[in-house]
Formats: structure tokens, sequence, C-alpha cells
């Protein structure tokens, strides 16, 4: 990579001639979904710290727990109640069910969650929290109970604005966490090492900043914590309290003390901007002195994530030219961000959501191993591309409903009746992206959906097929299918891949 | 039929690798395509008669089988459904003891000429009664308490058909919006979705656009961009000639005028036009008639049966019948018992329908139980698993046991 900017000169923030149009389009692009013309304008008269202090809030929005994981909690104490003392055969029927009853709230859960994360005012704090998510890694495939999957991501969603160390102290105590890398096996005398090694080379420092022995002595002061019934306990009896040489330190660590002990490494200043690179900027890695002028910043601030997003999302570096545009949606932000291109609400349709996203490559609350989502290059391939474009060609196609089923149906006419009912695009919603003028038209598109204005020869095609055989028309019916035949042109593109 | 020693190149890599020496890139890649796939198409080899063909049909929403396969001289169904129950003289029959819904006379005329089998009460053990739940089952070939989260095409693709045709052509084209979890796998493998967008003629257009769109890249653009570009490019060549052999089909039987029919015509038309896909995928429905059932069903019967006979008959007239089998399969039955709302709820097992020229006619199993309290449901007696390994072995050539997980014993369909 080359940058201009000395490691210095990098963080420094833009400078006020330079938050203009475009750079308030990259931003919101980056720390949310898309850049809806309201929010930009919003952006503009606000400054680009006001904005930021507005995205990245102390006390972030918060997501109500959907009622199935309220119901799945809820009866938690009896179901095992019954479950202790059922019969072997009975004891087969009750967890089928159970896990039944978590795949449904799953679905539910993800649905919601989508939901919640289209609104403008929530965008950029979940778009937080998936990326937190991808670091601090569980995944329903080992972890099925939803309930547990929920509480994890509201534990990241509330302490995402705080201290780093106290965010990876209460991971510590995440059911599901524990459940997911094995704590709930971790005794003294038998530590397991899954935990504390993931903790030192994903979520916190990274390959060569920790010895073997450092990850040997962190699993032991790792055991005895626990969970039951989706609580977190200490379970003093199963802790390993010796001494333990950690870092080159020695005493009677526990987990907490050993997460502070991380957290004294420099390493740890340096190891989460890199991923939040990874995850918001580039593919790339940041040149290694650059990475360290922001952690040794940082580390100053008492790993302070606000701080840091406020640091990190206001810095020239961000708004670098080599950026703008050259960054791969992920399916969440392909789809998200469609929706909000064109004011469209996510269907109560988990049959359609969830399939959809697990065929573009992104299945929700269970990235494919504790590594999390790769990103990039990586979303891309035949298959996910054919994915994107069915869901882009989806969206522009009625509803068939006689198609759904009975629930389905249900839940629709309930949406429709409490106004969430634009689910497709619309002729009057495509009608709002028309211009006077098929030349119009084109350049209203291209600047509504497309980070940079593409090559003259693809506004001119653009242009053309707007027109249509035999010159500009004035009956509706033809435009309408020009437009609308043109839009999804557009979303299928490599250019709307691209944020 | 493997690569050929001298086969023209059908992705636009290959094009440009054998050389387009002295003519501007742009160009000519902007004709590249569809030229190649027409001189292609000319040389290209009628359908390999080795390559065998699955047609999946879904029947989404859950088929009320005691409806479709009417046990006529049961007095315990009509007690059952005394208002759903279809009169005696309206069956058409099968045998002394089944028969055809009246909806169902292009089923009855193919089971008539032995091209096609009745598999009657095929379901699972510890039945599933939910839409999403029952259908993962049945498409991931799963028990009913594991989650799978591969297809059972899927895992056959894994098995059998690893770096087999150019990347060109999809081992398994859906004609549904997404894409079905029958086609979900380990490894990637090219599957192909021919989604009814707004008519052929506006789906050829987006492409004509999309093409040209493609075509202009900016001046100096980045390498994520540059990465997108050739990835769409390649997967435009599929998209192309997928086109092209819909257009210029000429179908060898006259089909309805409905969805579903058109999408059995394009079926035929992609077979006939040489793609080696072995697996395609089309969905009917819906059939979740917990509310006014007869009408609902009769139409979808109908529809299902004049299409189902219409696609034989077209294949039968391109010679192609002997390598194309049809099968259908639905998540769960419905319960025996209607309910207040003259519909009925969901149910458990179901009869499932396999068609083509090679298949043993006829009815196999035995129709289910009818001895069944209030609101209880049908105890199946074939285990769907086991149609399943009888089309992967006998039909597909693969290994059952493979893709499935264990032995299943073959019935005697095919």
């Amino acid at each position: 990579m080359k940058l201009a900017l000395s490691p210095l000169e990098a963080w420094q923030p833009l400078p006020a001639g330079e938050w203009n149009e475009a750079a308030a389009r990259h931003l919101l692009r980056r720390v949310a979904w898309s850049a809806p013309p309201g929010e930009v304008a919003r952006a503009l008269r606000e400054g680009l710290a006001a904005a930021l202090e507005r995205l990245f809030p102390a006390a972030p929005p918060l997501m109500p727990t959907p009622p199935s994981v309220v119901t799945l909690e809820e009866d938690t104490p009896a179901f095992a109640r019954k479950l202790a003392a059922a019969t072997p055969e009975n004891r087969r029927e009750l967890l089928r069910q159970a896990r039944e009853r978590s795949r449904d709230a799953l679905l539910d859960l993800t649905v919601d969650w989508l939901q919640h994360a289209r609104q403008p005012d929530c965008a950029a704090t979940e778009k937080w929290t998936l990326f937190l998510s991808d670091v601090y890694v569980v995944a329903a495939q080992k972890v099925p109970n939803t309930a547990l999957l929920c509480r994890h991501q509201e534990l990241l969603r509330a302490h995402g604005a705080g201290p780093a160390p106290a965010l990876t102290k209460a991971v510590l105590r995440s059911p599901a966490m524990i459940n997911y890398l094995d704590l709930q096996q971790s005794r003294a005398g038998a530590p397991n090492e899954n935990f504390a090694r993931e903790l030192l080379e994903l979520f916190t420092l990274g390959i060569g900043h920790y010895t073997e022995n450092d990850i040997k002595e962190a699993a032991r002061a790792f055991t005895g914590y626990r969970q039951r019934q989706g609580e977190f306990f200490f379970a003093r009896r199963l802790h390993d309290a010796g001494g333990k040489t950690i870092f080159r330190r020695t005493g009677r660590f526990d987990g907490d003390a050993v997460i502070d002990l991380i957290y004294q490494q420099p390493a740890a200043g340096t190891h989460l901007p890199a991923r939040l690179t990874r995850f918001y900027l580039t593919d790339e890695a940041l040149p290694g002195e650059h990475l360290a002028a922001l952690g040794a910043w940082w580390r100053g601030t008492g790993y302070d994530l606000r701080q840091l997003t406020h640091r990190y999302f206001s810095s020239r570096l961000f708004f670098d030219a080599q950026f703008r545009g050259a960054c791969i949606k992920s399916p969440v932000q392909y789809y998200l961000g469609l929706l909000q291109d064109f004011s469209l609400d996510v269907p109560p349709l988990p049959r359609r959501i969830v399939p959809a996203f697990r065929l573009m490559g992104q299945m929700l609350y269970n990235p494919p191993n504790v590594r999390g989502w790769v990103g990039g290059r990586e979303w891309i391939s035949s298959t996910t591309l054919e994915a994107r474009r069915l869901v882009a060609r989806a969206l522009f196609q009625p509803i068939d409903r006689a198609r759904l089923n009975a629930d389905e149906q249900e839940a629709l006419e309930s949406a429709r009746a409490a106004g969430r009912a634009a689910f497709t695009v619309s002729d009057d919603g495509l009608r709002a992206h028309a211009g006077p003028d098929p030349e119009a038209t084109a350049a209203r598109l291209l600047e509504a959906l497309l980070p940079l204005a593409p090559a003259d020869a693809y506004r001119r095609a653009l242009a053309a097929a707007l027109t249509g055989d035999g010159g500009p028309t004035r009956s509706a019916s033809p435009a309408n299918g020009r437009l609308r035949n043109a839009a999804v042109a557009i979303l299928e593109t490599p250019e709307y891949q691209l944020c | 039929m493997k690569n050929l020693p001298n086969a023209l190149p059908t992705t636009r890599r290959e094009f440009l690798h054998r050389g387009a020496k002295g003519i501007g890139l742009l160009a000519f890649a902007h004709y590249a395509p569809s030229f190649l796939v027409a001189s292609a198409r000319a040389e290209m080899p009628a359908a390999s008669r080795d390559r065998t063909v699955l047609v999946l049909i879904q029947l989404a929403g859950g088929n009320d089988g005691l409806n479709t396969v009417v046990p006529y001289e049961d007095d315990r169904y009509y007690r059952l459904r005394p208002t759903l129950g279809i009169p005696k003289d309206q069956v058409l029959k099968l045998d002394a003891r089944v028969g055809f819904s009246p909806a169902c006379t292009g089923l009855h005329r193919l089971a008539q000429e032995g091209k096609l089998a009745i598999i009657q009460n095929v379901g699972y053990p510890n039945p599933n009664r939910s839409h999403f739940r029952s259908t993962d089952i049945w498409e991931t070939a799963s028990d009913s308490n594991e989650t799978v989260f591969t297809g059972f095409i899927g895992r056959y693709f894994d098995n059998c058909c690893s770096g087999a045709p150019a990347p060109a052509e999809p081992l398994g084209v859906h004609l549904t919006g997404e894409v079905p979890e029958v086609f979900l796998a380990d490894r990637e493998h090219p599957t192909f979705g021919v989604a009814p967008f707004g008519g052929r003629r506006q789906g050829r257009e987006n492409l004509d656009l999309l093409e040209k769109l493609l075509h202009q890249p900016g001046g100096d653009e980045n390498e994520s961009a540059s990465y997108l570009r050739h990835t769409m490019m390649d997967a435009l060549v599929t998209e192309r000639r997928v086109q092209r052999l819909l257009d210029d089909y000429r179908p060898g039987a006259e089909y309805p005028r409905d969805p579903f029919a058109l999408e059995l015509r394009n079926v035929a038309a992609l077979i006939a036009g040489g793609l080696s896909t072995r697996v395609y995928f089309v969905s009917l429905g819906s059939f979740d008639t917990h509310v006014n059932q007869l009408g609902r069903q009769e139409a979808l019967l109908r529809t299902l049966g004049d299409g189902l006979a219409a696609f034989q008959r077209d294949l039968e007239a391109h010679r192609l019948a002997d390598q194309v089998t049809a099968m259908t399969f639905s998540e769960f039955g419905r319960r025996p018992m209607e309910n207040d709302g003259k519909g009925t709820d969901h149910g458990t097992a179901a009869p499932l329908f396999v068609m083509g020229a090679r298949v043993k006619g006829g009815l196999h199993g035995a129709p289910p139980d009818l001895n069944v309290g209030r609101n209880q449901d049908l105890a199946y007696q074939i285990d769907f698993r086991q149609v399943y390994a009888t089309v992967i072995d006998r039909w597909l050539a693969g290994n059952s046991t493979a893709v499935l997980g264990r032995k299943f014993e073959p019935l005697d369909f095919i």
C-alpha cells in the first residue's frame, strides 16, 4: 500500500475544507449501509466531529430482545426440570423440540436484527456490533441456543462504546462464549486452552505477541468461568488459583487479571485497529508504523472504543482517495444498502431471507469458524454473485402471495397493518429516481446508487437503454419497464458491489 | 461428455487465452460471448445419451396426499372427511383400492402409460410439522433430529462430479428465485438460476444492458473492481448461453399457459440444448391448504399433472425421454381428519411421484392405514431416503451411502 501520509499525519482529523459531499458519502457508506441524501445533508450541516458523536454515541441505541428469545429464556428453568425427570426416550424428544424452538427463534432473531439495523439511526451502531461479533466470534453451529446468541450480541452492543478491556471481561462471562470456546469444560488440573488461545491470537493481540506458555498459563486462569441455564457464575472450587507466569509476570492471576495483563502489551493497541481496517477500510494491511502510532494513542485512552471510532473515522487516512469506492460490500451491507437505496422494508419472511444470506456467503449468527468472516474478495465467487443478483431481482418482482404458506401470509398481513409494507420496488418507488429525460435519469440513478462516478461509456449505455429503440416515449408503461431494467442492471454490475 | 480435444472456448478467459490477436480487447470482448455461443452451438454434439438428468419438483407447503391418491374403498376416509372426501364415482381409478383425484387426469394417463410410479405413504421417523424444518429435512436428507447444512444433491455433486464440466456449465439449475437447499454443498459447484424476471423479453433486455455496462471499466479501476468484473464476465457467458437456448427452443408438445408449465418447458429447452446439467429444480405451490382446500388443491394438481404430461410428451418428441426422470417431493402430507375450515392441517406421510420412460410405472408400496384417532397423523411406511437412494444409485450412477450418510434399501421403481 502506498500512503503519502506519515504516521503522524495519517491520524490527524480531516481538514474542515475537505469535509464535503463526497467525503460524507464515503463516511456513511463505510460506517453504515448506504448514503441516503437526507443523511448526507445532515452530516454536512453538523460537521464531521458532530456527525461521529451522533453515529457513535456514548449510549448506543439498544435493540429490544425478540419475544421468541424472551420466551426461550423464560422456559429454561421449567425445561431443565422436565429434562432431568424424563426417561431417556422422552429426553431425546424434549431435546429435539428445544432445538426446533431455538431454530425458529434464530430465524426471528435474524429478521428482527435486519429490521433493526436497517433504520438509519441504528445502522452505525449495528455495523459496529457486527464488527465486534466478527472479532468475538460465537456461532450457531456450535451454540444452538438462540437466547445465548442474542444475549452475546446484546453484550457486544452494550459494551461496544466503552473500554475494550471491559468488553473483553464481559465476553469472558458470556454464556455463548463459555460454550463456544469450551470454558464450560475447563477446570483446575485440566484447563482447556481453546479460549485462551483464541483470545490471544484473534481477539486481542495477534500471532507473534505471546508464547505457547502464555497460552497454557492463561488457560489455567480461565478455569471456573461457567454458565448454568444461560447465567454466568464463577465456580471457585473449579478455578486454578495457583501462581502463574504470563507475559513474564508472576502472580495468582484470575481471568480478569490476565485480561489486564493482555492490555498492557503494546500489541493490544494495534490488533483491534488492524481488524477494524480490514472490516471497514481495505483488504491490505496498513504499514506497521501507522498502526503503531494509532495504537500508542489508543492505549493512552485506556482503549476506549468510542474514542477509537471517532479518531479512526475522522482521520485523513480514512478519507484518503485510494480507499474511496474500493471496498467490496459484505452481503449484509449489500442487502441493507439495497433496501435503503430503494426505501424498502425487511419483509417478515425468514424463508426467503435466511437462505439468501447463506448463498451470499454470510450466515448471520453463524460465521464459518472462530476467525470470523474474512471479507473483501472472499465474498465474491460466481455463486455468491449469482446469489446477489437473485436478491436484487427479487426486490423488483412483486411477492407472489400464492406461493407463500399460511404462516408467511399472516406475517405479511401483520407487517402491512403495522405500516411496514414496502417490500418490493413499486412503480412509484421507481419513479422517485426518474428525471425529466433519460440523460438526467441515468445521472440521478448513478449518483444515488454508486459510490463513484462510473466511466462515461457506462453512463451513456445506461442513458441509451433508458431511451429505448425509436427515441423517448411518453407512454408510462414501457418507460417504467426500461427504468426497472436499468435499475436492476446497475445493481448487478461490479460498481454496485463496491462502497 | 468430458472436454473434447479441440472444444471451442466457452469462457471469456479461455477465448482471450487462445488469442484475439490484433483486435482491440474491449471491442471484441463485447461481441465474443454471443459469437462464441453461436458457433459453439453449431458444433455442440447432441445431449449425451450417457448422462442422465433428474428433475426435482417441489410441491411447496405440504400436499394433501389423501386427496391426491384417494382410498375410495375405505369408509374411514369418508368418515374423516365428510366435506373434503372425493366421491367414489369421481375418482380416476388406479387399482381396486386407490385412484387419483379427478384433477389429476394428466397424472392418471401417465400412470396408465406406465410412465408414472406412485410411491405411497412416504415419510420419515419422528416427523416434523414445521414447514421450514421439514423442508430442511427433505432437502438435506437428514434425520429429523439433526441439522445438516448441505443438500443431498449438493453432496451428490461433491461425491460424484468434482472437477468435471467446464466452469461455464452449471451442474444444477433451479427455476426459482432462490437457490434451493438441495444444491448446497461442501465444495463449490456451479449452479445457475433461471428466475422468472418479468418475462423473457425483459430478461433478455436486462442481459443486454448488463453486458454493455460490464464492458465499460473506468480508466484506473481499482483491484477489487477488476476482480469483480472478471468474475461476473465469466458468469455472464453461461447466462447468455442459457438465454439463447431458451429463446431458440421449439417444443415438441403444447404446454399449458401457466408459469409451472413454462418452467418445465424451459427445463426441456436446456436439456435439448445440450447443457451438461444433471439436476433441475422446479417449485410449485403453495399447497398449504388449511382452509377451503378442494378448489385450491384441485387447481394445483391440475397444473402439476397437465404440466408434467406436456413435459413428458415434449421429451419424447425430442427423443430425450430415456434420459430424464422427474420426481416430486413435499415437506409433509396433511392430517387425515379435515378441520373446521374445510381444509386440513399439517400432517406427515404422503405419496410422491416419479415420472419417466425408464420408470416402472404404477403403484408402489401400500396405501396408508386410516385407523387413526381424531387429529392423529398417518404412520409412514417408506422412508423418503429410500426413494433418494434408489434415484442416486440407479439413476444418477452415484453412491447413495456416501451421499446419505448410511445405506438405505433401494426400492423397485427404477
